[in-house]
């Protein structure tokens, strides 16, 4: 049994709180991604789940099992550290078969998985090099072998890609989910790179300073985001957030953005849902979710971002930014651009405690 | 006239050719970008440009003298490294007046240039301050203020926002393209991650293992890649590459034909099947198995594909793009 | 061909620079070096090839007046006397120095993770390192006496209290020296293997055991061969160092009884100012220096690897 349930799992250092009360469930063979910037309490969580480290509270559990007092070593999970960890006085095979060793299996049988992982990943003709001096690509691969070999039902991975070359990263991607779909692991992936957890994860656990914000598929964090935190962090670029008043008008309820403008009125139930005894809230909407439209908010261009398929607009005044991003590379003016969110686009945060208002 | 160029320069290691013939002229004020994969010699060429190595063969030139033999002092190019290299023990103003302090300028000299300095990069309300108090943000603008200060022909990057955050690369990308207009000087800088260098850039050069293949805006080597080493370099996913007349829509000349991944047109349908599925919210990313050939496509917003569907696949005749069997780029 | 000094100074390589400035501002230093170093080294070599004595009356410039070519060397081949204190010697090396290290080791080990009051252990463990060998000397030679503390802690284990002679029994006063060196020197073995053990990556160690492996298999497969270098730095160090033993042991026994504790050093020591041959003393003196400079090149090739 490879689901995960963690039950109020908290982790203090003295007197600083790594990670708050925290549930979270996982499923039997899912991608599941740990996400968020540095210091968040992912990796902490995840060096629990493997036993690096003791739960200051609550408990871990592997399917009904309780992981308390288990020794990492018998709690088998693979693990792929961030900066690989590779034996570095040991050539490849005697890397990729370590585990195998250790526990004692046959010469023949370790031989034989050692020769068939190192062929899965590329690496067949490097088995009795050493392994100083060899590109951090194939020590990624090295490290996910050794794990791999072992058969763990369940996998975690801090960070594995963050040391390696962006053009090896998208390779690498699409190797781990084949890996994961073969083997049909139950994967942790701890990173802080939203794209890379939207690719690849079944569902993705949004967290900040030890709090635990989100847990959703990649398109429900992306459409409904619980809070500003999430709508910010998840999407390249995140969410635009603009602080502003309700206003009427006589088209509808609109948000005065201050020195940005205008926005276009509200649909109706998103409307009847903001009032509710407010005044100020944070108006959200996605950077791909607008369309050009002379009547809509008129900012001017500070910087135009042309990265190939997409262009990345930077528009704002008085220190406010807001970006928009449209396909290709089309013909910008080169001070103003008047464009309107998507109405069913727009979202709507509560300005104090920055919790997605949900629609009437 | 502050301009850097280099004529035909090469040079080797041992046995290893670092930088094959490198040719390029970098225009006053431009933010020139020198991209390729690890070990392609963009940060040889940078040394190279720097002084700390001499080339074995070609010219350096910086604002119109030769520097081959002239040592990294003599040479007017200031370097900011990746992890900034500020002194802690010193304000921000000591930090940035440094180098002119020891060079024994006159006071008055030092102040003018330090305050010029602070008010291009918008730092003047921090430069009491000490390198821990300042956000990583404001750190970097009193590099690049120290950078300025001996008013360089160039300043140099390495890389210099790899290690942080994608979240924070995203913005401080933007940052530096800022600080580079408001400094008002050329820029060489060097990366391996393509989104980053054609936000940047102005003009880019592409390395292959010491050889630069192609110079140009990042637009006229995302639109017009001279090989197909450039055109799976930029863009992400990489541009598909297919024999011709393969799919609906490709030219039957040439020996490949390339289609990024936005220009080609997913339909239900008949002929191809769709084997993954990557939502990513603006956008999705399908993998498409169309006979023997794999295929990625990129398409906008969030369309309801799933794994296992049937799909028509054709490209873009007007957006394809057509390559030799020599992989150089046929009209078209 | 212009080579790189014709080239004017402003296109040489400032790597070239670098190293002549380098070379011109440690002159002095080096200079200096070499009359500490050679001078005496060449003055030895002098007097070995001569028969010269303090004795003769004639300054040891003169001692070309005594001049008898290799026989110095020749005798010491012959030496009974010698060898006898080099096999003494390696003895003690042999016994010692082993010991020594897996005491040093055992104790790094301990000490590789926290514990309560491991400061105060640390620094309790240091201790011996600290005492003047002299003092050290001293101090066992009261402890091994007949009534003193080692017995009479060895008579809590016995039926009859012990009274052995330590120090006046030739079989046993080996013994006694032998622990002196133990006691002081294995703080040093423990020194230079903790830092050895420290420099073992912890990731590494914490990937072998989620790799199942137990705290014994980490120890064989990972520890110990990235502490390869280090051991063998240690036991170089302390294998050379043995050799020359010396300041204790003399204090403890003064090479007695009779010559039962009479190490190499002991046996200069003692030629040197009582026999007062110091031509023989400068040969053995050479000749030991470069037994011990080859063992040390070989174990400095056997560590770059």
């Amino acid at each position: 049994m490879s689901a995960i349930r963690l039950e109020n799992l908290v982790k203090r250092f003295g007197s600083f709180t790594a990670l708050k009360p925290t549930n979270l469930a996982i499923g039997d063979g899912e991608f599941m991604a740990l996400l968020g910037p540095s210091g968040c309490g992912k990796s902490t969580t995840m060096n629990m789940i493997a036993g690096m480290e003791e739960p200051s509270e609550g408990r871990i559990l592997f399917g009904e099992r309780d992981m308390a007092g288990v020794p990492m070593g018998r709690r088998g999970v693979g693990f792929v550290f961030q900066n690989y960890a590779i034996f570095t006085h040991m050539s490849v095979r005697r890397n990729l078969d370590y585990g195998l060793r250790m526990s004692g299996r046959p010469a023949a049988e370790v031989r034989r998985r050692t020769e068939a992982m190192a062929d899965l990943l590329g690496l067949g003709d490097l088995l009795d090099r050493p392994t100083a001096g060899l590109s951090v690509n194939i020590l990624q691969r090295i490290a996910i072998g050794r794990s791999a070999i072992m058969e763990p039902a369940i996998f975690l991975l801090d960070e594995p890609l963050s040391n390696v070359d962006a053009a090896f990263r998208a390779v690498m991607r699409t190797e781990l989910k084949s890996l994961q779909r073969q083997f049909r692991q139950t994967m942790v992936y701890v990173t802080h790179d939203q794209l890379e957890a939207m690719t690849m994860a079944d569902r993705i656990a949004v967290m900040d300073h030890g709090v635990l914000q989100q847990v959703g598929t990649p398109l429900e964090v992306y459409n409904a985001p619980a809070n500003t935190f999430v709508a910010r962090f998840i999407g390249s670029p995140g969410m635009n957030l603009c602080a502003g008043r309700l206003a009427q008008t006589d088209r509808g309820l609109a948000v005065d953005l201050g020195a940005l403008g205008l926005t276009p009125p509200l649909p109706p139930a998103l409307a009847a849902a903001a009032r509710n005894g407010r005044s100020e809230v944070i108006y959200g909407f996605r950077p791909e979710a607008v369309h050009p439209d002379p009547a809509g908010l008129r900012l001017p261009l500070i910087v135009a971002e042309r990265i190939g398929a997409r262009t990345i607009l930077h528009l704002g005044r008085g220190g406010d930014t807001v970006r928009a991003v449209f396909q290709g590379n089309p013909d910008l003016p080169a001070d103003e651009i008047a464009l309107a969110p998507d109405p069913a686009a727009v979202r709507l945060f509560d300005a104090a405690t920055g919790a997605a208002i949900a629609e009437a | 006239m502050a301009e850097i160029a280099l004529r035909s320069v090469s040079k080797r290691f041992g046995d290893t050719v670092a930088v094959d013939m490198a040719d390029f002229t970098v225009a006053d004020n431009e933010f020139f970008c020198l991209f390729g994969p690890p070990l392609s010699g963009k940060t040889t060429i940078l040394r190279l440009i720097l002084g700390l190595e001499q080339p074995d063969a070609g010219e350096i030139r910086i604002d119109g003298h030769v520097a081959n033999g002239v040592s990294p002092a003599g040479r007017n190019i200031a370097m900011v490294f990746q992890n900034l290299a500020l002194f802690p023990h010193m304000t921000a103003e000591q930090n940035i007046r440094f180098p002119l302090a020891e060079r024994r300028e006159p006071e008055a000299a030092i102040r003018a240039r330090v305050a010029d300095a602070a008010a291009k990069l918008h730092i003047g309300h921090i430069l009491h301050k000490h390198p821990a108090q300042l956000s990583g943000g404001e750190r970097q603008r009193v590099a690049i203020a120290r950078a300025l200060v001996r008013d360089p022909a160039a300043y140099l990057m390495d890389d210099p926002i790899s290690a942080l955050d994608a979240r924070l690369r995203e913005e401080a990308r933007v940052e530096l393209k800022r600080m580079q207009r408001d400094a008002g000087r050329t820029l060489i800088y060097v990366t391996h991650d393509q989104e980053e260098a054609m936000s940047v850039a102005d003009r880019m050069a592409i390395l292959d293992r010491g050889r630069i293949v192609q110079i140009g805006t990042p637009t006229e080597l995302y639109d017009r890649p001279a090989s197909p080493y450039v055109a799976r370099l930029l863009g992400s996913p990489a541009m598909n590459l297919v024999p011709p007349g393969a799919l609906p829509g490709t030219p039957a000349n040439g020996a490949q034909v390339g289609i990024r991944p936005e220009d080609l047109r997913v339909s239900p349908g008949q002929g191809a099947t769709v084997t993954g599925v990557e939502p990513l919210g603006g956008y999705t990313v399908l993998t498409i198995a169309a006979g023997a050939l794999t295929l990625r496509a990129m398409l906008r917003g969030q369309p309801a594909f799933s794994p296992g569907e049937a799909v028509a696949v054709s490209a873009d005749p007007a957006r394809v793009h057509v390559f030799g069997p020599g992989g150089e780029r046929l009209a078209g | 061909m212009t080579t790189d000094a014709d080239r004017p100074a402003a296109t040489r390589a400032p790597a070239d620079e670098g190293a002549r400035l380098g070379f011109r501002l440690t002159l002095p230093a080096q200079v200096l070096v070499l009359f500490i170093s050679a001078f005496p080294l060449l003055m030895q070599l002098y007097i070995s090839l001569t028969d010269w004595s303090p004795l003769t009356g004639s300054p040891w410039p003169r001692a070309w007046e005594y001049w008898n070519g290799f026989a110095n060397y020749l005798d010491l081949v012959s030496d009974g006397r010698l060898w006898r204190s080099i096999w003494r010697t390696l003895l003690v090396v042999a016994v010692a120095v082993p010991i020594e290290f897996l005491l040093g080791l055992g104790l790094a080990m301990l000490f590789v993770d926290d514990f309560p009051g491991k400061r105060v252990a640390y620094s309790i463990l240091i201790a011996p390192m600290m005492v003047v060998p002299a003092v050290a000397g001293y101090m066992f030679f009261m402890l091994f006496q007949s009534g003193g503390p080692v017995n009479g802690l060895l008579s809590l284990f016995t039926a009859e209290p012990v009274a052995l002679a330590w120090l006046s029994n030739p079989s046993t006063a080996l013994v006694a020296v032998i622990v002196a060196d133990i006691w002081q020197w294995t703080p040093l073995m423990f020194l230079i293997l903790l830092a050895g053990l420290v420099g073992v990556p912890q990731d590494q160690l914490r990937a072998a055991a989620l790799l199942g492996a137990s705290p014994a298999q980490r120890l064989v497969t990972i520890v110990i061969p990235r502490m390869k270098t280090i051991m063998l730095i240690a036991l170089a160090l302390r294998v050379i160092e043995c050799i020359k033993i010396f300041d204790t042991l003399f204090i403890m026994t003064g090479g007695g009884p009779g010559d039962a504790t009479q190490t190499l050093s002991v046996y200069i020591y003692d030629i040197t100012t009582q026999d007062l041959i110091w031509g023989y003393v400068a040969a053995i003196a050479l000749a030991i220096l470069v037994v011990l400079s080859a063992g040390a090149v070989w174990a400095m090739r056997r560590m770059a690897r």
